[in-house]
């Protein structure tokens, strides 16, 4: 015991070595990667898991807009919840019911709610919409005549860059 | 030569890399590059629907250039297309219109439609919108899949104005 004590006692303490370079490769790695998807203007619109919009060769950037946003699960209007969409039927948004519908509504209220600036011609305001690729025409034809009534007959369909 | 072994060693132990700056400027370099980048980018399609006005229709001077509106009906298993236009004779517009088959849920034919339009274009250069009248079943992406092949082919454009509507029927 009294041995070994002795023995630990003579070692001097080397501060361990850390191993690096592996970590530096790794990390080469990611920084490369990363300057490759850098962006000087980052995506302000967060893509929600049950949202697979559509890829399209356009190269027009969007605008702000009224964000319109229909996924696999819900409707939602500038990220508030207004129905809910059971395959291809939105509850309470039915072909005779546009207009007494709760979209028409809060669409209108938001017509609205646009100030017009002062001495200037009105900007013609516009619906960003963001649909699931695998609704039906028949679903989304809805919702853009609701819009439509309620004084937004322009659009502009999000989609990804793609070919 | 034992000297020269002596500066040799030394060199050996000095040559070995202080990596902590540069792991400390990767630690700084990583989040803000992770903050900035974009993994997606989304782009717009611009369209509108059809307008009901109460407005009396204005007379506006008619243009030298004949302008004609290309209706595209798009179904699940074939395209049609047809012109509108009350500055063409009527037999001409017949003479547009045309149908092209596609495979049941299958891509649209983009060559096929690209080529048609194009001789469109070609004949009315002026002519610069397209009514699209998809079917009720048609998915959203052949819609915009459409609205692609109408819009530019061959790196030239054709309809950028493209107006989406229900079917009247």
């Amino acid at each position: 015991m009294a041995l070994s004590k002795s023995k630990r006692k003579s070692k001097k303490f080397v501060p361990p070595g850390l191993m690096l370079t592996s970590m530096m490769d790794m990390f080469t790695i990611i920084l490369i990667f990363l300057l490759f998807s850098f962006s000087e203007n980052p995506e302000k619109i967060d893509l929600d898991k049950n949202l697979d919009l559509p890829t399209s060769s356009s190269k027009a950037e969007y605008s702000e807009g009224v964000q319109l946003l229909l996924s696999k699960k819900e409707l939602r209007l500038n990220d508030e919840l207004i129905a809910t969409v059971r395959g291809n039927e939105i509850t309470g948004l039915a072909d005779e019911s546009l207009e007494t519908s709760a979209l028409f509504q809060r669409l209108k209220t938001h017509k609205a709610e646009e100030v017009k600036p002062e001495g200037e011609a009105p900007k013609a305001s516009h619906v960003l919409f963001l649909c699931d690729r695998s609704h039906s025409f028949k679903t989304i034809n809805r919702v853009i005549k609701t819009a439509g009534l309620a004084g937004y007959p322009n659009f502009q369909f999000a989609v990804l860059e793609g070919e | 030569m034992a000297r020269l072994g002596r500066i040799r060693k030394q060199t050996e132990e000095n040559t070995e890399l202080n990596m902590v700056p540069i792991m400390n400027m990767f630690m700084v370099l990583i989040p803000f590059l992770l903050m900035s980048a974009a993994f997606y980018n989304i782009k717009a399609v611009n369209t509108s629907i059809p307008v009901h006005s109460n407005a009396p229709a204005t007379n506006t001077p008619v243009d030298k250039e004949i302008k004609i509106t290309v209706v595209l009906e798009l179904k699940t298993d074939e395209v049609r297309i047809s012109a509108l236009s009350d500055q063409v004779e009527p037999k001409e517009l017949i003479a547009m219109e045309t149908t092209l088959s596609r495979p049941s849920g299958g891509d649209i034919s983009v060559v096929a439609l690209g080529d048609f339009l194009k001789k469109i274009k070609t004949r009315y250069p002026s002519s610069d919108t397209l009514l699209l009248i998809p079917d009720e079943n048609v998915r959203y992406y052949e819609i915009i899949q459409a609205m692609d092949g109408v819009r530019n082919y061959e790196s030239g454009t054709l309809f950028p104005n493209v107006v989406l509507s229900g079917s009247l029927g």
